[in-house]
């Protein structure tokens, strides 16, 4: 049990997981930032009268939800090459990761959509109200509640999924325990690097029951 | 004079310090019902709830048959399936048919087989006038069948008593007597009965004793035309002046 | 055109491959298959012990789902897989994969099933214990038929999750299909195994996405 523990192993794994940190913090809010903001994207897009629109989007949406990331992030980063597309290993997970988290973010800000009940658009168009600012003042206001908790959870998913980044050899928390427990064949930098990601998320798993709790899906 | 079935001595309880009962003493014998009226908040619930230790008494002996009623395990189990509760707001199972919600503690709590389970289950769905329904599910049926189907539940484990918490007020009115039509012919055949009830023209009619509980206390005990008719306490008048 | 379907969709390729890429589906199966039910039965009993346990002892186990649920699934992978043999167990590499996986899955499904059964009225367990039911008959025969129903959608999308999960295994050199198909790819050096591999991924879980779309909910605004 004590070569877990090894304090000269967690001397020489610390400086290359603190830098592993910053990278996985970059990539984590870059893909969540950028995911949240194209799912919402998506979701608006398929509130317009388009019906094509709307099935492309759905499409789209069930298959990133279908697809297990890493299988996305392996196929973007050893198969792009070969149409002449070369995604750096911290690009390539960013795609993926993005990618992944707005086909689960359009689905949620669209359930939030259509939680807001059929009277409450009667209500504001009937007062003369446009579809978008019946849109962004009345509907949306009452649909963040609900969407809110299941958001926080898969941005939680989309950061914990950044340790795939070290399948491409980026040099994230994971990937940097990895190579110093390979040159040190002590089992130390891993559990180092677990205590990290616990430091990192376990106030943001606390966080997301809190929300759950506070607000009850109906 | 017939054996008592159900005998309570100095029962008494009380939630966060405020005493919800304050030593009750009370019998049922067999084949008899005894009607618990009296205000809301009065304990009758909490009365219901302490034979069968739904809730935990305080103080206090419950003699059940005779004998000293088991606080636990295995033996409290056994007891409960001989004590029938049925509740104000039936607490079916809505994921199972009439038949079913009949027939699960018959075959999961008393062990009979498959088809005795059902039997007993069919047989107390006919005694509640329900075996036509036996198929459909509580969301399917009328509040007053619900009940009743509630009422097939506790019978099919052929309870030496039946604990009924208010089992009319929460149907609509015109649904309240095909309720106590039932009760009315179960206490004909014999069946011993704790009943709380708002009831009172049903309670003078049925009652073979009339028990009237306030804050906690049994202020007035006696046949419904002594309790009823004759009032002894201030708090009992204007209590029955308010019906 | 023609080339861009000679570099991703090789015929040749594939056909040469697809022995390589069904032996890897079966050990992704099989990693599916030891893994969403051990979940789901690890996950049950968490969430029934938490419902009958003592305040203390159910924040107990809310902590330690919490902090399951705080690492990185590939990670808890990894340390399982790594750090086992460093403790003198040294499990098969499949059985490794699956007790990892099934942690990790687990903590998600008790979590669900325990708010599910929190949905359940208190009502519901009174009637039944009224009737002589036994603890675990009242939670067997009323309390989580009922509760399962309750969040029969929230289920399903895990189940999704712990099959997307399975490629996982990859990443700790489990001859799988994805590690399978990355094999091919080196060997052909030709993405066309990666591609197929791709496609059957779809082909498996795109169903399941589909019922979960389905059971999960409205997909049309009420206007």
């Amino acid at each position: 049990m004590g070569i877990f523990f090894d304090p000269e192993v967690w001397g020489i794994a610390w400086p290359p997981i603190r830098s592993g940190i910053l990278i996985t913090l970059a990539l984590a809010l870059a893909s969540i930032a950028a995911g949240t903001a194209a799912g919402f994207a998506l979701s608006l897009a398929r509130t317009l009268p388009v019906r094509r629109l709307a099935a492309a989007i759905v499409v789209y949406s069930d298959a990133f939800r279908a697809f297990p990331p890493l299988v996305l992030l392996v196929v973007l980063y050893f198969a792009a090459p070969f149409a002449g597309i070369e995604l750096s290993g911290f690009a390539a997970s960013f795609l993926a990761l993005a990618l992944v988290l707005a086909a689960s973010a359009e689905e949620i800000f669209w359930a939030g959509l259509t939680s807001v009940r059929r009277g409450q658009w009667e209500a504001a168009l009937s007062t003369g109200m446009s579809r978008a600012a019946t849109l962004r003042r009345v509907i949306l206001p009452q649909a963040v509640r609900l969407t809110i908790p299941p958001l926080t959870n898969r941005a939680i998913a989309t950061g914990k999924n950044t340790a795939l980044a070290s399948v491409v050899a980026v040099p994230e928390v994971l990937n940097q325990a990895a190579s110093i427990q390979a040159q040190t064949a002590s089992p130390a930098p891993l559990l180092l690097a677990a205590v990290v990601y616990v430091a990192l998320f376990l106030p943001l798993v606390r966080l997301g029951r809190w929300l759950e709790d506070r607000f009850p899906s109906p | 004079m017939a054996l008592p079935v159900l005998e309570l001595r100095g029962i008494g309880k009380a939630f966060d310090g405020v005493p919800a009962l304050k030593g009750i003493d009370l019998s049922v014998h067999e084949g008899e019902l005894v009607a618990l009226i009296g205000p809301s908040g009065s304990g009758k619930s909490t009365l219901l709830r302490c034979c069968n230790r739904l809730t935990e008494p305080d103080g206090g002996a419950v003699r059940f048959g005779g004998r000293p009623a088991p606080s636990g395990g295995r033996a409290l189990a056994e007891a409960r399936r001989r004590m029938g509760m049925v509740f104000q707001a039936f607490n079916l199972y809505p994921h199972l048919t009439a038949l079913e919600n009949a027939a699960l503690a018959p075959r999961r709590a008393a062990g009979l087989s498959r088809k005795a389970a059902e039997q007993a289950a069919r047989e107390a769905l006919s005694r509640v006038g329900l075996a036509d329904r036996a198929d459909a599910r509580p969301d399917a049926l009328s509040g007053g069948q619900q009940q009743r189907v509630a009422i097939a539940r506790a019978l099919a484990l052929r309870p030496r008593i039946l604990l009924l918490d208010e089992p009319t007020s929460a149907l609509d009115p015109e649904l309240v007597g095909s309720v106590l039509d039932v009760i009315g012919s179960l206490k004909a055949d014999g069946v011993a009965m704790l009943i709380a009830t708002h009831e009172i023209a049903f309670a003078r009619e049925a009652a073979d004793r009339i028990v009237f509980l306030a804050e906690g206390r049994i202020l007035e005990s006696g046949p419904p035309e002594e309790v009823l008719d004759r009032p002894r306490s201030a708090r009992l008048r204007s209590f029955l002046r308010r019906l | 055109m023609a080339s861009i379907f000679e570099t991703f969709l090789n015929g040749e390729v594939m056909l040469e491959s697809a022995g390589l890429l069904l032996r890897g589906l079966l050990v992704t199966l099989e990693v599916s298959v030891l893994v969403i039910p051990g979940g789901i039965a690890v996950g049950a009993a968490l969430a029934t012990a938490a419902s009958v346990a003592p305040p203390w002892l159910d924040r107990a186990l809310s902590w330690g789902v919490d902090l399951v649920r705080a690492f990185p699934p590939l990670v808890l992978l990894v340390l399982i897989v790594h750090g086992l043999p460093f403790l003198g167990l040294e499990p098969p590499p499949l059985l490794g994969v699956a007790i990892a996986l099934t942690v990790n899955t687990a903590a998600y499904y008790g979590e669900i099933l325990r708010a599910g059964i929190a949905s359940i009225d208190r009502a519901q367990w009174e009637a039944a214990r009224s009737t002589g039911l036994s603890t675990p008959g009242v939670l067997r025969f009323v309390i989580l038929p009922q509760a399962v129903r309750n969040v029969l959608p929230d289920l399903a999308g895990n189940t999704l999750e712990a099959a997307k999960l399975t490629a996982l295994a990859s990443a700790v050199a489990l001859p799988d299909l994805l590690r399978m198909a990355r094999i091919a790819q080196g060997v052909h050096f030709n993405p066309s195994p990666l591609v197929l591999a791709a496609i059957l991924y779809l082909l498996f879980l795109w169903p399941l996405a589909g019922v979960v779309r389905r059971i999960g909910g409205r997909t049309t605004l009420p206007v």
